[in-house]
């Protein structure tokens, strides 16, 4: 099974709602690899082989019960000031790249699908997640942490959009419609996440995305307080981790807001969507 | 009215001498208002669209208020009177040629102002800031301008000088316009959120009730909200040239879009055109412009003429080829990409709510208790005038190193006064008696008391007697359901130096220690306010703001100041500072924005 988990912008909760998710299905027995083609973080962890990769990552994986692997974000890139950016492939660095210069797109692209085929291989599910906005009209091109991957490796995908800013109806709807015609029919549900108060207020306007797009609601996540360390500079939680063995301090917080997720989210629609080819 | 007749005689002598900046009241509405009348020669016109026949305070009798009107402020007003009474040889108020030229003027000058809305794509778009710039910017052109917000949810709110309560955005936002006293009409609904999802609801000015977001949309926005919003937009449009309004949060919210009184149902009472203001700092603002107007319905969407980035950290790049897609699109111009300015102005949503510890990075640390229902949070914004950090306090070893502690005010003082001693820090607090200044504003101000009684359970049912932190012998007692909100000025009674300040609680305190200021009331009569332990260096009070003003600021700073080690130099009027952003706020705006575009699709006459 796959799935990839896009935003509708940066800081909605990508990372968090993926760490659940290893948490949750590793519990109910399945295998399961978190992933991100390519993270822009500056907060990086070292793997057991010496090799760099995203903090994000390396949280999903403890919550997944697996040690982090490089395999889960083969490319960082760390912005090292005035626009120049540090891009670390497989671990290591490749080069510094000046503002306004680009990667090669396609060779990017064939690491992550690389890397992506491995984590497939090894696991029952591996849950991607996508990087920012999927929809950023000047990047998309050269975007390999979103649809270019999802569209390459055919991966079913979820909206999640972050409702305690506003305007979430706005957002998903906005992104479902800036993906190429073309390319829509991978993207199957939407996921509300952030969520205080009485959830059956929303009701109309779930029903009205689910028709404009056909997409499929698949729940609204309450407001989790879930302590994080940061990912980049958008702040992922409301608190910091505190105590000597921050990973079981970690675990611990996710379990305690399990049940959360379980409430919102209807997993026989969710596993129906991750086996299926888009 | 012999008076007024002998002044109209005057002003008709003098001439049209425009606006009077020499005089100690200019502006008494707003700034660049004509002042060749200060007497209006048509009073009292009996025209509903002007005034109202109100009864007097004794209820003796009947007069005509048109104290909220500025027709006879008008340069093409003024103009035109002066014009007529030459050409029909006036010269004596009394003469009744006036009321032809009170209709001629009428018939040619009244007309509804024009407004202009900005929505934003999400909270935290940019709104209140672009709405700011907009005001100012049309009153440096010479319009009258006001600000509205249907109904805006916010903690921080200020008195209006008749005592109605607003928003303290929109009063923030008057300033930027010029006008002088903000009156409730700017904001006639503001929730004033209680936790739990219930939110206290003030009608033009005045609480009216609790509501959860249920019964607020089933029954306070069809019954009550519709109309509050219908009227006071009526109101301003009468009499200002512009209307700027705020939107509040996204206008697409489809699940409540035909009960939003906020934004596209206000924006077709006062008949408005609309910018929507992106936040491009999350990243995914194309799919939130898009989406945010293709979601509106169809009517309403024709009301967008404009859409603007903002809020862009670093360069322009290539985004110009995503804003030309949207264009394209939705066959909306794009008017500018705002890029994030550096300034310094009162924030709706404070930094306090967010995951901030501390704002500023100067040498003295102020430690401001948080209270998790602090409310005018942004009574210690001025303090970041001076070499101070404000830290935010949850625990007791947070105080460690601080130069000086606040209590600030609450939207539940017994329940907050219970949360501090449960976190433990009333004693932490009281450990630093004597050895750094220690204040207390408003619910602050009560928590440092001996006792808090609440015995019918107005504040909070759970805690009808309370001791407080002991700190100051001040008794405070919850005994009906009332709210005083009144603006207050008088003196620091140390110095002797002005301070102003403003009102906004319930029950009321028995003080028995030196008072700190001395409030000068015309109605009321001068009488003392707030407590002094000059000693111990703690103090209370109930004024709100009351660091704006150098006086007491510059006091307070000088307590944490051993051997002059800080400067005290930048003692400067937090509302010139104000200004000062407001006006550096406008040149960033105009830079950033295609202004040629933006007068002819907001400010031109299309007809």
């Amino acid at each position: 099974m796959k799935l990839m988990l896009l935003g509708t912008a940066s800081g909605v909760g990508k990372t968090t709602l993926v760490a659940l998710l290893c948490r949750c299905l590793s519990k109910k027995g399945l295998k399961v690899i978190p992933f991100k083609g390519s993270n822009l973080s500056l907060n990086s962890y070292v793997t057991a082989s010496g090799e760099e990769i995203g903090m994000g990552q390396a949280f999903q994986a403890w919550a997944a019960g697996i040690e982090p692997t490089v395999g889960m974000n083969p490319i960082l890139m760390k912005p090292s000031g005035k626009g120049v950016i540090q891009v670390i492939l497989n671990g290591h660095p490749l080069a510094d790249i000046s503002p306004g210069c680009h990667p090669d797109t396609s060779l990017l692209l064939d690491e992550v699908c690389q890397a992506y085929d491995n984590a497939h291989y090894n696991s029952d599910i591996v849950i991607c997640e996508g990087s920012g906005s999927p929809v950023e009209l000047n990047l998309m091109g050269r975007d390999v942490a979103n649809m270019l991957l999802v569209k390459k490796k055919k991966i079913p995908a979820v909206i999640v959009g972050d409702i305690e800013r506003g305007g979430v109806f706005a957002a998903i709807y906005g992104t479902w419609r800036l993906v190429p015609e073309e390319d829509r029919h991978f993207l199957k549900g939407f996921i509300i996440n952030r969520f205080r108060g009485d959830p059956s207020i929303l009701k109309s306007g779930i029903d009205t995305i689910e028709r404009l797009t056909g997409m499929i609601y698949m729940g609204t996540v309450p407001y989790a307080n879930l302590k994080f360390p940061e990912e980049d500079s958008m702040s992922m939680g409301n608190g910091r981790l505190e105590g000597k063995d921050m990973i079981s301090a970690f675990i611990a917080n996710l379990d305690e807001l399990n049940e959360g997720i379980e409430l919102g989210i209807d997993y026989e629609i969710f596993k129906k969507i991750a086996s299926e080819d888009p | 009215m012999k008076c007024i007749t002998n002044k109209v005689r005057e002003e008709l002598s003098k001439g049209n001498i425009g606006s009077d900046t020499s005089c100690p009241y200019h502006p008494s509405h707003y700034r660049g208002q004509n002042c060749s009348f200060c007497y209006c020669p048509f009073y009292p016109c009996n025209d509903d669209d002007f005034g109202v026949l109100k009864i007097t305070k004794k209820g003796d009798r009947k007069v005509w208020d048109c104290s909220l009107c500025h027709f006879i402020h008008r340069n093409d007003v003024v103009e035109y009177i002066f014009k007529r009474v030459e050409e029909l040889g006036i010269v004596e108020p009394e003469d009744p040629q006036f009321s032809g030229i009170f209709k001629e003027a009428k018939e040619r000058f009244f007309k509804k102002g024009k407004a202009i809305m900005v929505l934003g794509a999400t909270s935290d778009a940019g709104k209140s800031i672009i709405v700011t710039a907009i005001c100012r910017m049309l009153n440096n052109m010479g319009y009258s301008v006001t600000p509205f917000k249907s109904q805006n949810m916010s903690l921080n709110s200020r008195a209006t000088r008749t005592g109605e309560e607003i928003s303290m955005i929109q009063d923030l936002q008057c300033k930027a316009a010029g006008i002088k006293s903000p009156s409730y009409h700017v904001n006639p609904i503001l929730l004033k959120p209680k936790g739990d999802c219930i939110s206290q609801v003030i009608a033009e000015g005045v609480p009216y009730g609790d509501y959860d977001v249920k019964g607020y949309y089933s029954d306070f926005v069809p019954n009550k909200g519709t109309d509050i919003v219908k009227r006071n937009v009526d109101f301003l449009k009468n009499r200002y040239d512009f209307v700027v309004m705020e939107g509040a949060g996204s206008p697409a919210e489809i699940n409540i879009y035909e009960m939003d009184i906020a934004n596209m149902r206000a924006a077709e009472m006062a008949d408005a055109n609309c910018i929507l203001v992106i936040n491009m700092e999350w990243g995914g603002s194309f799919a939130y412009a898009l989406g945010t107007i293709e979601l509106l319905k169809e009517k309403d969407r024709k009301r967008v003429k404009g859409i603007i980035f903002n809020n862009l950290y670093g360069k322009i790049g290539g985004l110009r080829e995503g804003t030309n897609k949207i264009e394209k699109m939705l066959g909306i111009p794009v008017l500018g990409i705002v890029p994030h300015l550096d300034i310094k102005l009162p924030k709706e949503d404070s930094e306090c709510f967010r995951d901030v510890d501390s704002v500023g990075n100067g040498k003295k640390v102020i430690s401001v208790i948080k209270l998790p229902r602090i409310a005018n949070f942004t009574d210690v914004d001025p303090l970041l005038l001076e070499d101070v950090t404000i830290r935010y306090v949850k625990r007791p070893e947070e105080l460690q190193g601080s130069d000086a502690i606040i209590i600030p005010g609450t939207k539940n003082t017994l329940s907050d006064l219970n949360w501090m001693k449960v976190a433990g820090l009333d004693k932490a607090v009281m450990s630093y008696k004597g050895k750094i200044p220690i204040m207390g504003i408003c619910g602050g101000y009560q928590i440092m008391g001996r006792k808090l009684l609440d015995p019918n359970g107005i504040e909070d049912a759970d805690f009808p007697n309370s001791d407080g932190l002991g700190l100051l012998d001040i008794v405070s007692i919850w005994s009906e359901y009332k709210k005083r909100t009144i603006q207050q000025h008088g003196k620091f009674i140390l110095t002797g130096e002005n301070v102003t300040g403003y009102e906004l609680h319930m029950g009321n305190s028995t003080v028995n220690e030196k008072p700190l200021f001395r409030i000068e009331s015309f109605a009321a009569g001068d009488f003392d306010e707030g407590a002094i332990r000059q000693d111990e260096m703690l103090f209370g009070t109930y004024l709100h703001g009351i660091f704006e003003k150098p006086a007491f600021r510059k006091y307070f700073m000088s307590l944490m100041s051993n051997e002059d080690d800080i400067k005290l130099t930048k003692c400067i009027d937090y509302e010139e500072n104000i200004d000062l952003n407001i006006d550096k706020l406008v040149k960033g705006f105009e830079k950033a924005i295609n202004m040629n575009l933006f007068k002819k699709l907001f400010i031109e006459d299309k007809k």
